[in-house]
């Protein structure tokens, strides 16, 4: 072809591009914030992860080993015993745990310094000035430990300062014997870490005579001498290799961030859908150019790298927007991050954003390949351009409109596949595959339906609007080829926050009446340790005895959570002594407590939790195995009832039971039944006086402890609001780009109008009855996509990724919130392009022709 | 003498042990030994002021009031074969703090432990070194008297059926003998107050058993080699002892085929030259001691070796007490025979030859050097 072809094709296209900022702006921010949004996710994902691993890493240090036991840890002595052997390795004997200093939770790591040199060296980062004696002060003074500089100055604190720390809301005296300054890649694991000698951790932790674990470097071929150490341990211990601890508590957090990361991917889409309607847009507007540069020689395949080098163009600059966007969100997101995995899972301090190559390349791929994936059939369509001078373009979309079967049919296949996929497969990852495909199906079939509802609501808006009001529907079919594609942007956006909100919703509610049920006592009282720290805590003695002692109590039922490690997973178990009220709160889906309670008080029988029996495929009257200090034993499943405490589930038995295998007598928290008549206030009184300050407790009157779980769970779904604001933000931008490209478009159309009397407000009236009437068939087609997600997200990714089912619930207000939210986008959508249109001069428009 | 291996390897050991941060080995060396010699030792520790009275088996036990306290087997060794092997096993405990630890848990100890194990195969021309730490609590290491028994770990030495049983593991190297006194302990010094520098109390009690017969095994690269040779026990604890000019010591414990054993230490000042309080003894054949004072003893270095993680030791010396008619060639078995350990230092079998009193004595002993290392 013509040899400065290709430069000329350029030029034209940039002017075009240049002659339409609007348009190119906003599918370039469209695009952007679906990249930030993925790249935010990801990298806040990640810096979750690698904060974890860091701090893994950090409390492992180089053990390739760790000998461990049940929630009780190891007995100190087994340490000595093989040490006098001779047949253990190198090894370190580790006790730790948390402390809380005010408000901030620190993890104690204690260790013993003189076998500490091969595993970790913490005290590598003690400044030079601060050496001097500090070992002697470490081993020798009780409560001596070592905190990050940063937060010696956050607390005000200065060496040889005596202060408090608290655990299980127990007082402890503790002395800072010095500081330690990481380098910055490290300072964020090692901000909230206390080191201390081991002596100093059991007794600021009151773990006397126990060690948290040991760890071991062991060369991976000592098979022999794995073995030898094997035989030495008594029943109830047991020789892992170091990572396994980390990944199973990894595993928990897994369905969580897949959570993340496809919403995330929703938002992309829905920038894809910009790209795509703009795209196609410039195409149409640009039939005729495209025409004459093909009678002026210019190849199919010219045109096809033209609108496909306009698509990488918008997609990469959209990308690299979008990477410094989602780096700036993914410091935001990652707090909210942070805060969940804090309440549901384990502590972790994550404030340091790690800003992977590898995310970035994620976001870069996906950005771009996503344009170019999008920008497909456009480029096509554009290559397609007959050699003709004049295109007339009720031709283009009687072209378009030939396409709307082919389309609907294609997406009609993808639902099928969609059902296919979901029934097929049991994997979370494809439940998500199944619901793009759905989403996917549906936007092939949105033009056929708006074909449809145009021609059908068409007499109808005659009668309600007048001739404006007919023409208003005539134009949203006249332009299917443009406005279908908005449409079907604007309703999937909208679908999406039916669909998740209906899922919180039926969750929330679910979770309100489990509360109710379970949470049938009068009073609660619990150790006031930090979130996250539980199983560490326990109610003294002490109080447990005012506690069993105070006056008008009917019943006590008593809880100890544990976690212990099963095989290569944490079971969290839970030992109960129920009182007699505390039966009926509990709500059986496999069993009857007729059947259940009896096994459940008199065998060696538990009772799982919906989700622990989804995980493990198990059912009432399976057995389920667990490590416990005497072995591995089985335990018969009584029943399964609902839960929604964790995700990873629960297993639950009698006290006597678990104290039997487990040896240990802790109690957590005690939950009172008052006897009739008497006053809530006045026992909480009583409790507050006897108690004193022996130990900080959490008390909770029932009511206000329903409002602290309902507000842990609002928390807890704090970050899936955002990510749907996010994601109609891009629908947002989607709609207007579209409207305005369309608005432009109907320039001459509209100048005709003018020409022919309309007055600028009857023509602004047209264009916002048209954009309001593509927000109401976009509203009116989210329903159902959006009520089709809801049920794709509560019985299949909820039910895969955290194995419970909930009542479904559709509250009214969302579905007239999404028509509203899809009415009102459109309308400020629409804004611009209508008050633009009404203002230009008809004779200029005309003329411009 | 080796008040001051104690007192700067357990401390500065210890605080490497933890930090591991060889290359600020330096700065802990001064600041832990200006620590231990500029005269802050806890006054609570007691002090070797005055000669005391030694007391067998008592003395063989801790001295917890002082601060650092070793017990030192050196020993060269042979297969009926003629294989000849060298070993040392030594136990260090250094108190953190006098008195007992204060708080509840099992693990506070105010004492801190630590050993070192070596071994010199002649024939395979090795030198294994290996060292341990530990606290002394929960019975991981410590010392006792009933019965006799200092430990740390799996390494110990423990008395069964009157005699101290050496026992010393690694992956795959061990070492085990059976030690029986021939000699009487000789007191060191001025009758066991051994004076290693100026200040009062800079000193501490020192007991040598110079000849102890050894019988035992040691496994090496899978082989098992029943061995039989003589082994040395130097006992010493202090709470301080080396000057602030003292950079180091040349020790060393020979015993001869003539019946003579002799132990001479020469204390290096920093400029080089030999320091005054340099001391040691000649145990002659009928038992009677001679104490020997530094102006009596000649020493010459005939050769140097250079280790390869820097430093040059004199590895071969001429020794010349004219008073005796006693002039020695020592010579080691092998030239490398460098701990290299937290603390390194070279310590190993040495070979003797020379005349006594105009008649040829030859003889086996151990040489150690430390202050030469240079990272």
């Amino acid at each position: 072809m013509f040899a400065n072809s290709s430069n000329l094709l350029w030029r034209a296209s940039l002017r075009h591009l240049g002659r339409h900022p609007w348009q190119m702006a906003l599918s370039i921010l469209g695009i952007a914030l679906g990249v930030a949004v993925v790249v935010a996710v990801d990298l806040a994902n990640e810096s979750a992860r690698r904060a974890f691993d860091h701090s893994m890493q950090t409390v492992t240090g180089q053990a390739t080993h760790q000998i461990v036991a049940g929630p009780t840890g190891l007995d100190e002595q087994l340490y000595v015993t093989l040490r006098r052997s001779g047949r253990l390795p190198v090894s370190a004997p580790v006790v730790e745990g948390y402390l809380a200093y005010g408000e901030q939770t620190l993890q104690l790591l204690g260790v013993d310094p003189f076998a500490e040199s091969r595993f970790r060296n913490l005290l590598s980062h003690v400044p030079a000035e601060g050496e001097e004696g500090l070992l002697q002060r470490l081993l020798t003074e009780p409560g001596a430990v070592l905190m990050s500089r940063e937060r010696v100055e956050g607390f005000g604190l200065s060496v040889g300062q005596p202060f408090e720390l608290w655990h299980s809301g127990q007082r402890r005296q503790a002395v800072l014997a010095g500081y330690f300054e990481p380098p910055p890649e490290q300072r964020a694991v090692l901000r909230d870490l206390l080191a201390a000698d081991i002596s100093t951790a059991q007794e600021l932790l009151d773990r006397m005579g126990r060690l948290s674990r040991i760890d071991l470097i062991l060369p991976d071929t000592a098979t022999e001498r794995l073995d030898a150490i094997k035989s030495l341990l008594p029943v109830g211990s047991r020789l892992t290799p170091a990572a396994s601890r980390g990944l199973a508590m990894q595993e928990m957090t897994r369905a969580f961030s897949v959570n993340l990361t496809a919403m995330s991917l929703l938002a992309l889409v829905v920038g894809l859908f910009l790209i795509y309607n703009t795209l196609s847009f410039s195409v149409l507007q640009r039939r005729e150019l495209m025409g004459q540069l093909r009678v002026l020689g210019a190849t199919r395949a010219d045109l096809f790298r033209l609108v496909l080098g306009e698509g990488l163009l918008i997609g990469g600059l959209g990308t690299l927007l979008g990477l410094l966007l989602g780096i700036l969100l993914a410091q935001e997101l990652l707090q909210l991050v942070t805060q969940t995995i804090n309440d549901l899972y384990f502590v972790l301090t994550v404030r340091e954003l790690a800003l992977t190559p590898m995310g970035i390349i994620k976001g870069l791929l996906l950005g771009v390949g996503g344009s170019l994936l999008a920008v497909l059939v456009p480029a096509s369509e554009a290559a397609l351009s007959p050699p003709r001078r004049v295109q007339n373009r009720s031709g283009v979309e009687q072209g378009a409109r030939k396409l709307l079967q082919p389309f609907a049919w294609s997406g009609v296949i993808l639902l099928i596949t969609a059902a296919v996929l979901l029934l097929l497969s049991d994997s979370l990852l494809f439940g998500f595959i199944a619901l793009f495909v759905l989403i996917l199906g549906f936007s092939l079939l949105t033009p056929m339906w708006v074909s449809l509802i145009c021609r059908y609501s068409a007499p109808l808006f005659g009668r309600l609007f007048g001739s404006p009001g007919r023409m208003a529907v005539r134009g949203v079919q006249a332009s299917l080829s443009r406005t279908g594609v908005a449409i079907a942007a604007l309703s999937i956006a909208v679908a999406t926050t039916v669909g998740v909100g209906v899922m919180v919703d039926s969750f929330r509610v679910s979770v309100q009446q489990w509360l109710e049920s379970s949470l049938q006592a009068d009073i609660f009282i619990s150790p006031d340790a930090p979130s996250g720290t539980g199983y560490e805590a326990a109610l003294s003695p002490a109080v447990l005895q005012i506690v069993e002692r105070l006056p008008g109590v009917a019943g006590i039922r008593m809880s100890r959570p544990v976690e212990i490690q099963s095989g290569d997973e944490i079971v969290h178990l839970t030992a109960l002594r129920l009182a007699a009220e505390s039966y009926a709160g509990v709500q059986f889906l496999q069993g009857t407590p007729e059947t259940v309670w009896p096994l459940f008080d008199r065998e060696q029988a538990v009772i799982i939790s919906e989700p622990y029996a989804y995980h493990h495929g198990l059912h009432a009257g399976d057995t389920l195995e667990l490590e416990t200090n005497r072995g591995r034993q089985p335990f018969k499943i009584a029943g399964v009832f609902r839960d929604y405490e964790t995700e990873q589930g629960v297993v639950k038995m009698r006290m006597p039971l678990y104290q039997h295998y487990w040896g240990d007598k802790s109690v957590y928290s005690a939950w009172l039944y008052l006897q009739p008549g008497v006053d809530v206030d006045a026992v909480l009184e009583k409790l507050h006086r006897l108690v004193g300050d022996q130990q900080a407790l959490r008390i909770h009157a029932s009511k206000t402890l329903r409002e602290a779980s309902i507000k842990t769970f609002d928390r807890t779904f704090a970050i899936t609001h955002v990510l749907r604001l996010l994601v109609i933000g891009v629908a947002f931008v989607g709609i207007l780009s579209a409207l305005m490209a369309l608005q432009l478009e109907k320039a001459r159309e509209l100048a005709v109008l003018r020409a022919m009397g309309f007055t600028p407000r009857q023509v602004w009236g047209l264009v916002t009855a048209q954009t309001g009437f593509m927000g109401l068939i976009s509203g009116l087609l989210a329903l159902p996509l959006g009520l089709v997600l809801a049920g794709v997200l509560i019985f299949v990714v909820n039910r895969r990724a955290f194995g419970w089912s909930m009542d479904v619930v559709v509250p009214g207000m969302v579905l007239l919130d999404a028509m509203l939210l899809a009415l009102v986008a459109a309308l400020l959508a629409g804004l611009y392009p209508a008050w633009r249109m009404s203002q230009t001069s008809p004779a200029q428009a005309l003329r411009e022709e | 003498m080796r008040a001051v291996i104690v007192a700067f390897l357990s401390i500065f050991a210890l605080t490497l042990g933890w930090l591991l941060l060889p290359q600020s080995a330096e700065k802990n060396v001064s600041t832990n030994v200006a620590d231990l010699l500029g005269g802050v030792v806890d006054a609570g520790f007691e002090r070797a002021v005055q000669p005391r009275s030694f007391l067998f088996p008592q003395d063989h036990a801790a001295h917890p009031g002082f601060r650092s306290e070793w017990w030192y087997f050196t020993g060269n060794l042979e297969t009926v074969e003629k294989r000849r092997f060298g070993f040392q096993l030594v136990f260090f405990r250094n108190a953190l703090k006098p008195g007992e630890a204060e708080g509840k848990s099992l693990w506070r100890s105010n004492q801190s432990w630590m050993a070192h194990f070596a071994l010199t195969d002649a024939q395979g021309e090795q030198f294994h070194a290996f060292e341990r730490f530990s606290r002394g609590a929960m019975g991981l290491a410590g010392a006792q008297l009933e019965p006799f028994k200092v430990w740390l770990d799996d390494w110990s030495v423990t008395e069964q059926d009157g005699q101290w049983v050496l026992q010393a593991a690694e992956v795959d190297l061990s070492l085990t003998l059976s030690l029986i006194s021939l000699r009487p302990p000789v007191l060191q010094g001025e009758a066991g107050l051994s004076q290693k520098s100026a200040a009062a109390g800079n000193a501490s009690y020192y007991y040598s058993i110079p000849r102890l017969a050894a019988e035992g095994q040691v496994v090496i690269e899978g082989g098992k080699h029943a061995v039989a040779g003589m082994a040395w026990l130097d006992r010493e604890w202090s709470t301080s002892a080396l000057g602030e000019e003292q950079a180091g010591w040349d020790w060393f414990s020979l015993q001869l085929d003539d019946g003579s054993d002799l132990m001479y230490y020469q204390l290096r000042r920093k400029d080089g030259s030999p320091d005054p309080h340099s001391a040691g003894s000649l145990v002659l054949p009928d038992g009677e001691v001679i104490r020997l004072g530094s102006k009596e003893v000649r020493l010459q270095p005939l050769a140097y070796w250079d280790s390869p993680k820097g430093g040059r030791y004199p590895v071969r010396w001429q020794l010349h007490i004219p008073s005796q008619k006693l002039k020695l060639e020592v010579a080691p078995v092998l030239e490398n025979q460098e701990l290299d350990l937290l603390v390194r230092y070279w310590e190993g079998a040495v070979d003797v030859s020379g005349t006594r009193t105009g008649r040829a004595v030859r003889g086996r002993g151990y040489l150690e050097l430390a202050g030469y290392a240079v990272d």
